[in-house]
């Protein structure tokens, strides 16, 4: 129709001012789109670290309001409310049953891979090996561990000290308490709120108990079952353990990994607000130029209109105008903002692999959509002035 | 037949902070089908006003206007522009042809608002043609030419839509006294093959061209 071909030759004769208004368009919607990316991905990124944690309630000693973490000597030295006794732990696996309790005893210990190597310091858990399904720890290499001076190592522990199935490790200074050896390697687990693997050892329960004499535990993981409530086994602990005193602290890890994501959302949201303020100056720009493009045709728009041209065809023109500002815009700004949620992604956190997903994909729509919609919003007044023009004054003017 | 344009005792007033203004005083007049009328008058006499209304641009105070036949007062504004589309042909004093299109397409415009979509240039053709426009010109844009040639385009312009009247104002105003003349002879011959025009101008030498001189003084009818 002819008032599209008007539009996009008004465009074309004022190619500066247009290019320009199309650039703020441009960094509105790489600004807001290419936050979402960013945010898109680093969610993405700490799911994955966080996936393997399953449904669990982790039970721990109550340290007091934000006092002392538990110190890394170890052996039972510590005042007896940093340890949950077993009498405790009985309590909690009536509780939650028929869900499955796991007791955790835990250490810092010095230790030695090889003849003549260097002392390293890693943390040594001690669970039963009945319990080692039930807390998913896949291996990688070699089985679970039989017999009583047999473990398991996490990955990264086993890749930065050349460990196979197979390395003996010494415990303790000088190998005082014993040699263990490796029977499996665990697959890499990412953040935990149960045992941190990657890094440490699990020996049994039994060896932990003769090494370091220990009747009583660090941390007990709850495992919930799927179709139950992570929050209501932990009101049901704190109400069986914590009656008269508080002894433990209980934290649900579903409840702790919603709190995270929603943080997350909050920072995206945030971050994606600063690139529609960004969006909103583009949106004036838009607008100014749109009056000056009135401004200037007035005596055409009064041409127009004594010789029978409608209000809602001159509208059109001026809305075919933005229209276009606003739709080439927005694509090249959703094309450069994958190109820049790229950079980003590779700069922040060193993966591009979170960035072809549906979320982003709806990241960069939104922010093309956004751009479509801010510029016509801002093409619509100036258009409705045009139209709405007093012809007679509108032919008389110079 | 019924008058092209028939007032009927009408009236306009503009109202100002500093009083109301009576452009026109119950003025009454018929243009017949074929006439060749000019309007004239001094500055300030009315013309303009008279202009406006004919041109169906504005409603009169009181009183009413009928174009063919067809009362404007109690048209809203989408049916007085569609009235101005299909009936009126405008040629104003500074041609008044769009930039950003060429000959063709400025000619062709009323027809492309008239059927709603793009249309053959046949017509176009035919018209400039008759205002005796070589083919050369016709991918030309206003500005590539000289006045009496954007006037002729503006003529075709107005003869697009085959309105009942055309309506011109000043149309040699802006023009060398040649070229006004062929532009006064044009519309002449126009007139012959039957269009009915309408020219408003305080250039005695155009109003020789008309068939009868209508005197506009202080808002009334002089003569």
């Amino acid at each position: 129709m002819i008032f599209w071909e008007i539009a996009k030759r008004n465009i074309r004769i004022h190619m500066l001012r247009s290019s320009l208004a199309m650039l703020g368009i441009v960094i509105g919607v790489v600004a807001i789109a290419s936050m979402g990316i960013l945010g898109n991905s680093l969610v993405a990124t700490v799911s994955e670290s966080l996936s393997s944690v399953g449904d669990s309630v982790i039970v721990s000693p109550y340290t007091g309001g934000g006092g002392g973490m538990m110190g890394g000597g170890g052996g039972g030295g510590s005042s007896v409310n940093l340890k949950i006794t077993d009498q405790n732990y009985q309590q909690i696996k009536r509780a939650v049953a028929p869900n499955v309790a796991i007791p955790v005893l835990s250490t810092s210990e010095r230790m030695k891979v090889g003849v003549g190597s260097d002392d390293i310091v890693a943390t040594i858990y001690g669970v039963d090996p009945q319990y080692i399904p039930d807390l998913k720890l896949v291996l990688i290499a070699g089985d679970y561990n039989n017999g009583n001076s047999g473990c398991l190592v996490g990955s990264t522990f086993a890749e930065d000290h050349n460990i196979k199935v197979g390395s003996r490790i010494s415990i303790g200074s000088d190998g005082e308490k014993g040699t263990l050896r490796v029977t499996g390697i665990i697959e890499e687990r990412g953040m935990s709120f149960d045992l941190s693997t990657d890094s440490a050892i699990v020996a049994t329960q039994d060896w932990f108990d003769n090494t370091y004499n220990r009747n009583d535990y660090d941390q007990v993981v709850v495992k919930v079952k799927e179709g139950q409530d992570t929050a209501d086994v932990k009101t049901i602990i704190e109400k069986q353990l914590n009656k008269r005193d508080k002894i433990v602290s209980v934290t649900d890890s579903k409840a702790t990994l919603a709190s995270i994501y929603s943080t997350f959302g909050t920072i995206t949201t945030f971050v994606s607000a600063i690139g529609g303020i960004s969006m909103i100056v583009a949106g004036v720009s838009i607008f100014n130029i749109m009056m000056m493009s009135v401004n200037e045709r007035i005596k055409e728009i009064g041409i127009m209109r004594s010789i029978g041209t409608q209000k809602k065809e001159v509208m059109s023109m001026f809305v075919y105008e933005a229209a276009i500002i606003g739709v080439i815009g927005s694509v090249v700004g959703g094309i450069l903002s994958i190109l820049t949620g790229y950079a980003i992604s590779a700069l922040m956190l060193g993966s591009t692999k979170y960035l072809f997903t549906m979320a982003n994909a709806l990241s960069v729509g939104e922010g093309i959509c956004f751009g479509i919609v801010v510029c016509l919003a801002c093409g619509i007044y100036p258009a409705w002035q045009a139209a709405n023009l007093n012809p007679i004054d509108a032919l008389r003017h110079e | 037949m019924q008058p092209v344009i028939q007032f009927v005792d009408v009236v306009k007033i503009y109202p100002l902070k500093a009083g109301d203004v009576m452009a026109l005083n119950h003025i009454s007049f018929a243009v017949e089908r074929g006439e060749f009328i000019s309007i004239m008058g001094p500055s300030g006499s009315g013309k303009s006003t008279l202009l406006n209304l004919m041109g169906c641009l504005d409603p009169p105070t009181s009183g009413n206007i009928f174009m063919s036949g067809i009362g404007v007062r109690a048209m809203n504004d989408v049916e007085l522009t569609n009235l101005r589309r299909d009936r009126i042909g405008f040629i104003f004093q500074y041609f008044n042809l769009f930039p950003l299109l060429n000959v063709i397409e400025n000619v062709n415009f009323p027809q492309m608002l008239k059927s709603g979509k793009d249309v053959n240039p046949d017509k176009a053709k035919e018209v400039l043609h008759a205002v005796q426009l070589e083919d050369q010109f016709y991918t030309h844009t206003p500005m590539e030419l000289s006045g009496g040639q954007q006037q002729r385009v503006a003529i075709a312009r107005a003869l697009i839509n085959d309105p009942d009247i055309l309506l011109c104002d000043e149309p040699t105003g802006n023009l060398d006294s040649k070229t006004g003349s062929s532009i006064m002879e044009l519309m002449t011959e126009l007139n012959r093959k039957g269009a009915t025009i309408i020219c408003v101008t305080h250039d005695p030498t155009v109003a020789k061209y008309s068939d009868r001189t209508i005197r506009i003084v202080d808002g009334c009818i002089a003569s």
